[in-house]
């Protein structure tokens, strides 16, 4: 499989504290990639890289590609029209906005949009399509309905910061089920979490620890490598876990 | 009552600001005032009104027969067509025991006109009687309208009064909007304004809810999108005289402009033990989460602000 997205030694500073130290990542066509990491891994600093959020345009160095194309610099927006979006940790609500503005808006140009069918997969039925994407939906309602979102716009590539958050362990199955229909739906996914047991649903998957890459391969050896040594480090120092 | 053509000149200006066509081809109005002039009226069942034009304007009456239930509401439209010095309307209204009824109210103000708009308006709702009153504004993008409206409500025992200024199209001009309620025993008080400035616009919304009656409740909430040089001051005063009474006030403001003004006044006063009150206040700029989320899925920011504000004004 070609990649999708190539993340090329990519540093970046904030605040003066050292964040990424040099992240090398390719995430393939196609693939359900998840970064594993503890808190503070940088894996969500990563994400908001790759989306140009949260004022994170460009690294201080490196370069992110995707499909051949630099996006260092480029606008949320554009990344957006290239076949890039995010789904956040906790989505925002929007007053005066129904699920079915919200769903139809993120398709508007999926020629094939569905929306009753998006609800349909993230385990919701036609019923939320005149609710408010507000308050009134629950946590958990509301990251369905976000998942249902990346179904209705159908990306090249989709970054789920912690897709698994703030869901109850009942329903960790249903957002397997949700993240495999969207890769087979051909989008790739690049998935950020810090639950070995969610990782092991991808095709690859990447230790980040301290702003740098550890081990990237077979998600249950890397699941396995960060249950058994990251989980326990209070150091947070890559190199007790074998890292570049 | 006016002639087909004068009622079809007058549909022309105001659908060309945004009033919706329908009023117009299914004659839904119950009464159609352009500036001073009766251009159409038709009574509501159960609704009886007296209606004077006066040289500036009109002054309606309206009483609402107890036990009232209408499930279409009564459609009125307070207008300019064209530019006039000053235009004043005076109203009572009265709901009647145990009705339920709801008015959509037009205020249109046709492309390009300048208007002094002064409205004052007495509203009686009386016991276990239900009222929306649904004011919806529409200005030209080049007209101008300085509005300077007050409503008094009395809201009696068990009773439920909501009363909605919704500024939909064009700009808001200088406004002055003062809602004042007093509500008895287990009566009910809603304000909702929602509102954009632009340009020089100036906005000033006063809410004042008194809550009497015991077990009382009270709800002011305003939402007021300010962009270019617009100044906005949004005043809610809530007062809670009575057992058990619950008021709060939710203020939302969002500028967008390096020349904005914006001011935001909770008042909450409890003059009873048992009362509760509470407010809410928030002034900033568009939910940075929010933009950035509906540009990730492929807005533009001006489009994504667009909805965000078109969002909270609905």
């Amino acid at each position: 499989m070609a990649p999708i997205l190539t993340v090329n030694d990519v540093k970046l500073t904030i605040d003066g504290k050292p964040i990424l130290k040099g992240v090398n990542l390719i995430v393939n066509e196609g693939e359900i990639h998840a970064v594993l990491g503890p808190n503070g891994a940088g894996k969500s600093t990563l994400a908001s890289l790759i989306m140009g959020i949260n004022d994170l345009k460009e690294p201080d160095s490196g370069e992110i590609i995707f499909k051949d194309k630099l996006i260092n610099g480029l606008k949320i927006t554009d990344r957006a029209k290239l076949g890039i979006t995010l789904a956040w940790q906790e989505p925002a609500r929007f007053e005066g906005i129904t699920v079915e503005e919200y769903l139809k808006l993120s398709g508007r140009n999926n020629p094939e949009l569905d929306v009753v069918e998006c609800l349909e997969l993230v385990g919701l039925d036609c019923s939320y399509l005149s609710r408010f994407v507000d308050d009134t939906l629950s946590g958990g309602e509301r990251k369905r309905v976000e998942l249902a979102s990346i179904l209705a716009m159908r990306p090249k590539l989709a970054v789920l910061d912690e897709p698994d958050s703030g869901i109850d362990f009942a329903s960790m199955e249903d957002i397997a089920n949700m993240i495999k229909t969207m890769r087979d739906r051909g989008t790739t996914v690049l998935m950020i979490t810090h639950r070995e047991e969610i990782a092991e649903i991808a095709d690859r998957a990447t230790l980040m620890c301290d702003g740098k890459v550890v081990q990237t391969g077979n998600p249950k050896e890397v699941g396995q490598k960060f249950k058994t040594m990251c989980v326990k480090c209070e150091v947070r120092n890559p190199e007790l876990v074998g890292g570049e | 009552m006016a002639t087909k053509d004068v009622l079809d000149t007058v549909a022309k200006k105001f659908i060309q600001i945004g009033l919706p066509k329908d009023l117009f081809e299914k004659n839904r109005f119950n009464l159609l005032v352009d500036r001073n002039r009766v251009i159409v009226r038709y009574p509501a069942p159960g609704v009886r009104s007296e209606v004077v034009e006066t040289p500036t304007g009109v002054k309606t009456k309206v009483y609402v027969e107890p036990g009232t239930k209408l499930e279409e509401p009564v459609t009125l439209c307070f207008g300019a067509a064209e530019t006039t010095e000053v235009q004043t309307t005076e109203g009572e209204i009265i709901v009647g025991e145990g009705a339920d009824v709801k008015f959509q109210v037009y205020g249109a103000m046709a492309e390009g006109i300048k208007l002094k708009h002064k409205n004052k308006l007495k509203v009686r709702v009386e016991k276990n009687a239900r009222f929306e009153f649904l004011d919806l504004h529409y200005n030209g993008e080049e007209t101008f309208v300085e509005l300077d409206t007050e409503t008094e409500a009395y809201v009696g025992e068990n009773a439920y009064f909501r009363s909605v200024f919704k500024q939909t199209r064009g700009r808001a001009g200088k406004v002055r909007i003062v809602l004042k309620a007093t509500v008895d025993k287990k009566g009910v008080a809603v304000f909702e304004t929602k509102m954009i400035g632009k340009k020089d616009d100036e906005i000033y919304v006063e809410d004042v809810i008194h809550l009497n009656g015991e077990e009382s409740r009270g709800i002011s909430k305003s939402r007021i999108i300010a962009v270019d040089e617009t100044k906005a001051t949004f005043v809610g005063e809530t007062y809670g005289n009575a057992p058990r009474c619950r008021g709060h006030i939710d203020c939302s403001e969002v500028i967008r402009g390096k020349d904005v003004t914006v001011k935001a006044v909770p008042v909450v006063v409890v003059n009873d033990e048992t009362a509760k009150v509470t407010h809410e206040a928030a002034i900033g700029s568009i939910d940075k989460k929010q933009l950035e989320t509906l540009m990730a899925r492929g807005l533009t920011e001006d489009e994504a602000v667009d909805v965000i504000v078109q969002g909270m004004l609905r």
